[in-house]
């Protein structure tokens, strides 16, 4: 009963609230024609108040005083005064002319509307940010005005961003991959080129191969440039390309199979695991036991069997052999793409081949696996450490969120490649267009802007990236990026001048992204 | 015209009205749950004041009713389940309705709370270093002469000096760790015919000889999510303490030490070269940074390992239908870290109580946590929920029942009570920057071979707030 009245009394009270701030808004537009001085004066004196609360807000320290007193209150009223003075002079000033009516009186009409929803944005978004920025320009407890010195300690501390590895670039086996990818894409280009003429012809697949190698180099450099901020581009980098990459073939396999709901669900599914959720599963996946145990990680335990399977024993032949069929089945794939001139399926099963092939020359030679016997020839676990060693440990981690991120790319293109007019594809078929040339002619130039919004979208998301590293290591094990380290100072150690001087980094890194994102947001209307 | 305009403008105002209604509405229809969740709670509330009132004792009427809130750290069902009887007891006793909140990160979690102006009225410090940043940054208040005189009924000054901020009583002590422990299974030492050591140098043979014999000799871990790297701090601490004077010890953990110096890098030098020795830790793919420091009591019981170097609270992870001290094969019992100078110096730690808010009741109730009665309770109730086991829980407070502990639990009391020279844990003394930063990070780092011994100590040098 209590409850049934306390309803009815919000009822009266909603109802009253709003129909008073309608009914004022109403009289104000009265007021507009009438007492124009007046309104601009307590317009004023509004926009001067609130200007105080906000200037007093940012400025005040962590004991802060009781709402509408002491200091506050002075800010608040001095800039009421001012405020409203303002008003008064430029309304008595400039008085309105009657064509001026109506455009002043359609602009207030906006505001009612859009005022409550401003106020909400500037308390809960405006005036954090401002004093974000305010306290990442003074000391650990936002006392003492410190400048720009916070900033100069993320950039110059060796944790933050450690150059120093420079030259490991060059001698690793990443970057000799991506010099030979590099050349291969330029020696398909030079001799498509000169068949036809031109000086370099760059088909989708060379653009693949370059691709392909630009990613290999960016590893080369991630692994060997450290640091803070450098896991944090290598994350956007490597998050953001793989994602999309996979998505776009996910989405694009699951458009020609039979069951492409049930596929693009299983695919979507870890979107619906939170990165927490996530990070602990996959620690799961990654845990190595003591090596005298058995190993209850999945890829540990993997690795391990892999292991027990010495040279030239049963099971080692038994996997040869299957690798092999395997292997067999891909050749044949290979001639078949060959004598279509299916370069795609060529070039594919090839490439898949390889792998297999080191497989077999592995089981066959040296062995494969985790598992060295120990002194009474009981097989001993040598366990793949995926967490603690660095710098691929943040390979590791990445593949938590591509994991994740892969379903919701595939999904936006997926819909993109429906999209994609008929009568286009239909209309390259007649005039004589293969598969391939359909996709990379016609779907792909078509997609490119859901491309981009996907990629877009995913570095905001990756570049924010905490929960999978706090849940995983802690930034431990040189896997720190900017966001669990911003939260470290900020909370941990409760230094808010470094804190939000990471934050607004952050910030500044994320906003040219939105800001692209959101123009082209404004051209599409 | 004029006309015209005017009565546009009515028109609108009624189209104005008509919209204003149906917001109303709506908002009322969101805003009414709110209404009858206050309703609900303020009829559930009145009951358990009413429930309260027969047990109110003499002299304690005023604070009928009021209400004091706590926070701490202890989160798992025994631990805060165990802490909230023991406040359920002195609420019965006064009528106080208080109410415990627990959060793993609740030492994070502290620092919003009061700089966003709405801090527990007491919180439950896991480190001193903390009380004494909050101390100086105004936001505890100090404790009132008759606290003071209170706690000094239950606690020695080793134990009250950790609460006090240059001069100045701001903490409590309700909680107490006794650090230099070493677990192991006396049965299967005689079996093997392995005797406990008695000097640093004797642990080392041991160690080899257990080698020697295929047996692996230490259970090690430091992982512990955000904290990982503690146990690695603890095993510093407490060679810190018996490779030197107490005094440097205290001047370490002032910052006066620094870790570069050669006594603090040499001691972060002897672990390493300890746990680096090839056979002598048991742990997750080899790596001791990759080991849970919650996954060495299972394989101490195994016989995976012969011993684990860790605090009095390691009982709660031990697999629980474990005995302890009680003469049979399977027993799990304790030793004293060796000392290497001849004395025995003891590292503790524990917890702290410091109040936010100046009312009788926070006081009431800080004075209980400091009482012997609470540590009883509280002992009572953990024992009881760990299922008659060690309870984890121990508290230094004098005047208290013994035979709330089990006999291995007196030992560890008796300790901590008569050793001469007591240390508080040094990571927790020290500065959050270092003590719970770049201690522990820098600490996993050349545990994990990332870095060197100079390398690390030079960063946790640097990080020392000026």
């Amino acid at each position: 009963m209590a409850a049934l009245w306390g309803a009815f009394i919000g009822v009266v009270i909603s109802v009253g609230a709003s129909a008073a701030l309608f009914w004022g808004t109403h009289r104000l537009f009265a007021l507009v024609e009438r007492r124009w001085a007046i309104v601009a004066a307590v317009s004023g004196a509004i926009v001067g108040a609130a200007a105080g609360a906000l200037l007093s807000g940012i400025r005040s320290g962590p004991e802060s005083e009781p709402l509408l007193a002491g200091s506050q209150l002075v800010w608040i009223l001095g800039g009421a005064a001012v405020g409203g003075l303002a008003g008064t002079v430029a309304g008595l000033r400039w008085p309105l002319s009657a064509a001026r009516i109506g455009a002043v009186q359609s602009r207030l009409r906006a505001l009612t509307f859009v005022g409550p929803a401003m106020l909400f944005v500037a308390l809960g978004l405006i005036i954090p940010l401002l004093r974000t920025i305010y306290l990442s320009l003074f000391d650990k407890r936002g006392t003492d005005f410190r400048g720009l010195a916070n900033y100069g300690e993320i950039f110059t501390n060796a944790q933050s961003l450690d150059l120093s590895g420079w030259s490991g670039i060059f001698g690793s086996q990443l970057f000799y991959g991506a010099v030979v990818l590099f050349a291969l894409m330029a020696a398909i280009a030079l001799y498509r080129g000169r068949r036809r003429g031109v000086r370099a012809d760059f088909s989708p697949g060379t653009v693949g191969i370059g691709l392909g190698a630009g990613l290999l180099l960016s590893f080369a450099v991630f692994a060997s440039l450290r640091g803070t901020v450098m896991n944090n581009l290598w994350w956007v980098v490597a998050v953001t390309f793989l994602s999309t990459a996979l998505g776009l073939l996910a989405a694009v396999i699951a458009d020609r199979v039979k069951r492409e709901s049930l596929a693009k669900s299983l695919i979507f599914l870890p979107m619906a695991i939170s990165f927490v959720g996530a990070g602990i599963i996959w620690r799961f996946m990654y845990i190595a036991r003591p090596p005298q145990k058995n190993q209850t990680g999945l890829l540990n335990a993997l690795w391990v069997w892999f292991g027990t399977l010495r040279p030239s024993s049963g099971g080692a032949w038994a996997a040869v052999a299957v690798l092999a069929a395997v292997t067999v089945l891909l050749a044949g794939l290979c001639a078949f793409g060959v004598r279509r001139r299916q370069t795609a399926i060529a070039v594919g099963s090839a490439t898949a081949a390889i792998p297999l092939l080191w497989l077999i020359y592995r089981f066959v030679g040296p062995g494969v696996g985790g598992s060295v016997a120990g002194p009474n020839d009981e097989p001993i676990a040598g366990t793949i450490l995926f967490v603690q060693e660095s710098p691929y440990n943040n390979v590791w981690l990445m593949v938590v969120l591509i994991w994740i991120q892969t379903g919701f790319a595939m999904v936006i293109l997926s819909a993109a490649i429906k999209a994609v007019p008929a009568d286009l594809i239909e209309a390259a078929r007649v005039d004589g267009a293969d598969e391939r040339q359909v996709f990379f002619q016609v779907t792909l130039p078509t997609i490119v802007p859901t491309i981009t919004v996907v990629m877009t979208a995913m570095i905001v998301l990756v570049m924010k990236v905490f929960d999978i590293v706090r849940v995983m290591t802690n930034g431990n094990f040189g896997t720190q990026v900017i966001a669990n380290e911003m939260w470290q100072r900020s909370f941990t150690e409760f230094n808010l001048g470094l804190g939000s001087a990471l934050a607004v980094v952050l910030f500044l890194g994320v906003v040219p992204v939105m800001g692209l994102n959101i123009r082209r947001m404004q051209r599409g209307e | 015209m004029r006309d015209h305009s005017k009565r546009r403008t009515r028109l609108r105002g009624a189209r104005l009205l008509a919209i204003a209604l149906a917001f109303g509405l709506i908002a009322a229809a969101c805003g009414s749950d709110d209404d009858e969740d206050a309703a609900a709670t303020t009829a559930a509330a009145a009951p358990a004041t009413t429930a309260a009132a027969p047990a109110t004792t003499e002299g304690a009427d005023s604070l009928e009713g009021t209400k004091v809130t706590v926070f701490g750290p202890e989160s798992s069902d025994e631990e805060a389940g165990a802490l909230r009887d023991a406040l359920d007891h002195f609420a019965a006793q006064t009528g106080i309705e208080i109410t415990y909140t627990g959060a793993r990160d609740a030492a994070d979690q502290i620092n919003a709370q009061a700089a966003g102006g709405n801090p527990p009225d007491i919180f439950i410090f896991p480190q001193p270093g903390k009380l004494a940043d909050f101390a100086r940054d105004g936001h505890l208040v100090a404790l009132p002469a008759d606290v003071i005189a209170a706690m000094n009924e239950h606690w020695t000054p080793a134990w009250t000096a950790f609460g006090d901020v240059d001069g100045t009583q701001y903490g409590i002590p309700n909680k107490s760790d006794l650090k230099s422990l070493v677990w192991y299974k006396p049965a299967l030492f005689e079996s093997k015919g392995y005797s406990v050591p008695g000097t640093w140098d004797e642990l080392k043979a041991l160690s080899a000889e257990m080698i020697a014999n295929g047996d692996t000799p230490f259970c090690i871990g430091i992982e512990s999510g955000p904290a990982t790297g503690w146990t690695f701090t603890d095993w510093v601490e407490d060679l810190m303490l018996r490779f030197h004077t107490p005094e440097d010890y205290d001047a370490w953990v002032a910052g006066e030490l620094a870790f570069s110096s050669d006594e603090v890098s040499g001691v972060f030098t002897e672990v390493l070269d300890l746990w680096n020795t090839p056979g002598m830790v048991f742990a997750a793919g080899g790596s001791i940074a990759a080991t849970p420091f919650g996954d060495n009591g299972q394989p101490l019981v195994d016989n995976d390992c012969m011993m684990h170097r860790q605090a009095s609270f390691y009982a709660a992870f031990i697999p629980e239908g474990t005995v302890f001290a009680d003469g049979s094969a399977d027993a799990v019992d304790t030793f004293y870290f060796p000392s290497v100078r001849g004395d025995q110096p003891v590292l503790g730690a524990g917890t702290l109580v410091g109040a936010f808010r100046d009312a009788p009741e926070v006081w009431e109730v800080m004075k209980y946590f400091g009482s012997s009665e609470y540590a009883e309770v509280r002992q009572r109730a953990q024992t009881e929920r760990k299922g008659g086991g060690l309870s984890g829980f121990l508290s230094a407070a004098t005047n208290q029942d013994p035979s709330v502990y089990q006999p291995l639990e007196q030992s560890f009391l008796s300790i901590l009570q008569n050793a001469d020279v007591v240390r508080f844990d040094g990571s927790d003394l020290m500065p959050a920057e270092v003590g719970a930063g770049t201690f522990w990070t820098e600490g996993t780092a050349v545990v994990n071979g990332d870095k060197t011994v100079a390398e690390a100590t030079a960063a946790i040098d640097d990080s020392w707030p000026q």
